[in-house]
């Protein structure tokens, strides 16, 4: 084998549904021939709003898959379909653990949210299976379950940035060797809630949206992109036709406003610089960029000043936004486009921004430089490199960069020791009753405070207190080399179902754009990056309870993967009127279960950079792993194995053999099927007899908080105790997706 | 002194719909200052609840009628049908 090849990801399928069509073919051939998909919306009351346009998929909800899931899911299922056969990948019951799932997604079940209060409200009640159809959480675990892929999950929740930032995480999990294939990609239903959001915030178009051109807006769409993202040492192996390469990829944060860029481009600038340098190539490589290219004027002008910033050297720059066809598909919006920069790099045609008039052309002369806008027709051009920009609320930025031929990409891999070095926990059982001074005394202010919803607060006191306790304090010198990773089960659940009940009640028109900001599950993170300073890579991952565990694995993979030394590991839930409601509905409250709430954040760093500053080591981080097997969602019983293997590989990937763990944190939590398969693979594992600490009889299911808080008592208790050397938590997510990791003494 | 009775109701709006602590919201306050720190988004939402209350229209309005409640209320008693 060449050394370089097994860095190698390639691309070898492709499945594409949206407002332009249902399959890749017909997608890109009205892309590249500016046929727009945006129409009437038909899923959406639109009455008393002033716009009433968006990119809906034709294909509707019954002639998908036959599964009573959300349609965000179906649509997925829809678009992984094609992909995978598209690949020619058969799964087989020896394959299935090494191909997984990582998915994008804004608005979760929104249109699932809207049809159960609906029901409650207005109808006869609503039915406890839309309940299950809320959360971002279920995406890929439904997938995974449709086509039986065992390998591990992630719904990256990054609202607009999702499906671009997906695809980046699915190349680096390939060449840390943990996969050979990911269904990577995107998909987000249309909604009332993100219309209605929009519509509050006066960011939609009343014409169809024409971004770079004119900046009045966003038309929204819907749809989901799948991309089969391999190894190619693996496609190789079996014969695969590869469309294309993936290079590098860059993550960032603006750490500036919750829904605004920032004006100067600084975030934006630092994730395609990012994914250019980490590509092993120059910006006047750079054939084309799928913008990210909405057309509010806020984004336009950022963007547009981003890449005249990076690219005015270039003499051979394209640059179009296919959401002047497919609409804005939020979470699904990298991937979709992402699909369509793979066909334009194989076909060597590019799809134009369509939408300017003789008038707008002359306008565009004088404000495009050197940079080819492509206005409204194709062009067709040799493309060697190309990149796709995702941005969105919270400042998320990211870019990715694909190649017609093999490349070799800088080795970047830092195979430092990595220690805990701080810890923030913000955790009660039932209910926090949070006190001004909670927040006071951490240096925020009520301005900055009152603008949060619960799930961002919680967030917010345990990061702060989490950077307070490893004494880091962020500043220019650093903010790009810090990271956040958050997971949360059931994410802003209450600020998501008070919107859509309002809207639910009084119509589309009269959404709240206070509270639409904080509808997206990555808000907690935007804010956070904003207050604290933070600018680098910064993601949020709905994934069930073990999401809170798994946010600990992907920030060390983000460490190992040498963007950042030092990363926020995070894990949050609520517990509200709303959590209950919908907990008691689900028939899962009573007996021995009673939910909690929190955040709890853990600071992961280098060897090197803790050493540099001093820092005090709770422990360190010795091995970790995550591992899947599908099982409907809200079940766990069948799992067992996947549960076995992420402590197997977890204990292995710390060089131990499992009878060296000399202490365990469980997961059991007064769910009597919960707690008799946890027993029962530790049993399997472990022996009778293994030291076992259970946190949750004091703090209750507080999820993904709870599953952080396992490897924060950890560390402090490694710190604490000579007693032991090694330590282990696992975690679990309803669907089959577990997390293991094992701390070490720190010495 | 603007009329007591608007101000109390735009005064009810802004700790429901912005999470004002009322306690700290005097009807003299500066919304947009660093004390109560409201901002673009915010006042989206300050024109829907007084379109909603009152049926007053405030789009376009002038910065200087978001001052406070004692301002937004003035503009409120002078736009009434």
């Amino acid at each position: 084998m060449n050394n370089s090849d097994n860095r190698r990801v390639v691309v070898t399928g492709l499945g594409l549904v949206c407002g332009l069509g249902d399959n890749v073919a017909e997608c890109f051939g009205s892309a590249v021939n500016g046929v727009t998909g945006i129409r009437e919306v038909k899923s959406v009351n639109t009455d008393g709003c002033y716009a009433n346009l968006g990119a809906e998929a034709k294909i509707t909800s019954d002639k998908l898959s036959g599964e009573d899931f959300d349609r965000s899911s179906l649509l997925c299922i829809k678009a992984a379909a094609e992909a995978l056969a598209d690949a020619k990948y058969e799964i087989t019951p020896e394959n299935s653990a090494r191909i997984g799932v990582i998915v994008g997604n804004c608005v979760g079940g929104a249109a699932s949210i809207d049809k159960y209060f609906t029901d409650e409200l207005k109808n006869s009640g609503g039915k406890t299976t839309d309940i299950l159809k809320m959360p971002a959480s279920a995406i890929a675990n439904n997938v995974a379950l449709h086509f039986g892929l065992n390998g591990t999950t992630a719904n990256i929740v990054n609202a607009c940035a999702a499906g671009t930032i997906s695809i980046a995480y699915a190349c680096d999990l390939i060449r840390a060797g943990k996969a050979d294939a990911f269904c990577a990609g995107g998909s987000d239903s249309f909604s009332s809630l993100a219309f209605a959001g929009f519509h509050a915030l006066h960011a939609l178009d009343e014409n169809p949206c024409s971004p770079f051109n004119n900046s009045h807006g966003i038309t929204l769409g819907e749809g989901a992109g799948i991309l089969i993202v391999e190894s190619y040492e693996h496609a190789k192996a079996r014969g695969a036709r590869i469309y294309c390469e993936i290079l590098g990829s860059g993550v960032s944060s603006d750490a500036h406003h919750i829904t605004a860029p920032r004006p100067d481009g600084e975030g934006q600038m630092l994730a395609i610089n990012r994914a250019i340098a980490n590509s092993g190539l120059k910006p006047e490589d750079i054939d084309y960029v799928n913008a990210h290219g909405t057309g509010t004027a806020k984004n336009d002008e950022a963007e547009f000043l981003s890449l005249h910033t990076i690219f005015d050297n270039s003499d051979k720059l394209s640059v179009s936004s296919t959401k002047s066809m497919t609409g804005h598909c939020l979470g699904a919006a990298g991937s979709i486009e992402a699909v369509l920069t793979v066909k334009a790099v194989c076909e060597n045609v590019l799809p134009p921004t369509i939408g300017y008039t003789e008038e707008n052309l002359e306008t565009l002369k004088e404000k495009a430089g050197k940079i080819d806008f492509i206005p409204n027709t194709k062009r067709e051009k040799t493309i060697n490199y190309a990149a796709s920009n995702s941005f969105a609320f919270g400042g998320n930025n990211a870019s990715v960069v694909f190649a017609k031929n093999p490349k070799e990409i800088p080795d970047r891999t830092n195979t430092e020791r990595v220690f805990v070095t701080g810890i923030g926990d913000y955790i009660a059982k039932n209910r926090i009753d949070i006190q001004s001074d909670d927040y006071k005394d951490l240096g925020i202010k009520m301005a900055f405070w009152r603008k949060l919803d619960r799930f961002s607060q919680l967030m917010l006191v345990s990061g702060m207190k989490a950077l307070a306790d490893a004494k880091i304090t962020v500043d220019d010198n650093n903010a790009r080399d810090i990271g956040i990773i958050i997971g949360t089960s059931d994410g802003p659940m209450t600020e998501i179902v008070g919107f859509q009940k309002n809207v639910v009640e009084n119509g589309t028109a009269s959404g709240s754009a206070f509270s639409f900001p904080n509808t997206v599950y990555n808000a907690a993170g935007g804010y956070f990056s904003i207050f604290a300073g933070i600018k680098g890579y910064n993601v949020t991952n709905a994934n069930g309870v073990q999401a809170g565990l798994q946010s600990v694995c992907y920030a060390a993979d983000v460490l190992r993967n040498g963007d950042e030394s030092i990363m926020v590991a995070a894990g949050v839930d609520e517990n509200t009127e709303v959590t209950e409601y919908l907990y008691e509905k689900l028939g899962l409250l009573g007996g021995k279960f009673g939910l909690g709430e929190g955040a709890v954040s853990l600071i992961l760093e280098t060897e090197s950079s803790a050493n540099k500053r001093g820092a005090v080591k709770y422990a360190e981080l010795a091995g970790y792993a995550s591992a899947h097997k599908a099982v409907e969602f809200g079940k766990l019983k069948g799992s067992e194995s996947a549960m076995k293997e992420a402590i197997i590989s977890a204990c292995e990937n710390a060089g131990i053999k499992p009878e060296e763990v000399d202490l365990v944190c469980g997961f059991a939590d007064g769910n009597s099927e919960v707690d008799e398969l946890e027993k029962g693979v530790l049993t399997e594992i472990f022996g009778e007899n293994y030291n076992y600490a259970s946190l949750k009889e004091a703090v209750g299911e507080a999820r993904a908080a709870g599953a952080a808080q396992q490897a924060a008592y950890l560390a402090k208790t490694l710190c604490e105790s000579d007693k032991y050397k090694y330590a282990l938590a696992v975690s679990f997510g309803v669907g089959g997706q577990y997390s293991a990791v094992v701390l070490k003494k720190a010495v | 002194m603007a009329n007591e009775e608007i101000c109390a109701k735009i005064k009810e709006m802004l700790v429901e719909n912005l999470r004002i602590p009322e306690d700290e919201l005097e009807y003299d306050s500066e919304l947009f200052g660093d004390d109560i720190g409201l901002d673009s988004i915010d006042s989206i939402e300050i024109i829907a609840g007084i379109d909603n209350l009152f049926g007053v229209q405030m789009t376009g309005a002038a910065r200087e009628n978001f001052q406070s409640i004692n301002t937004l209320a003035k503009y409120v008693e002078d736009h009434k049908e």
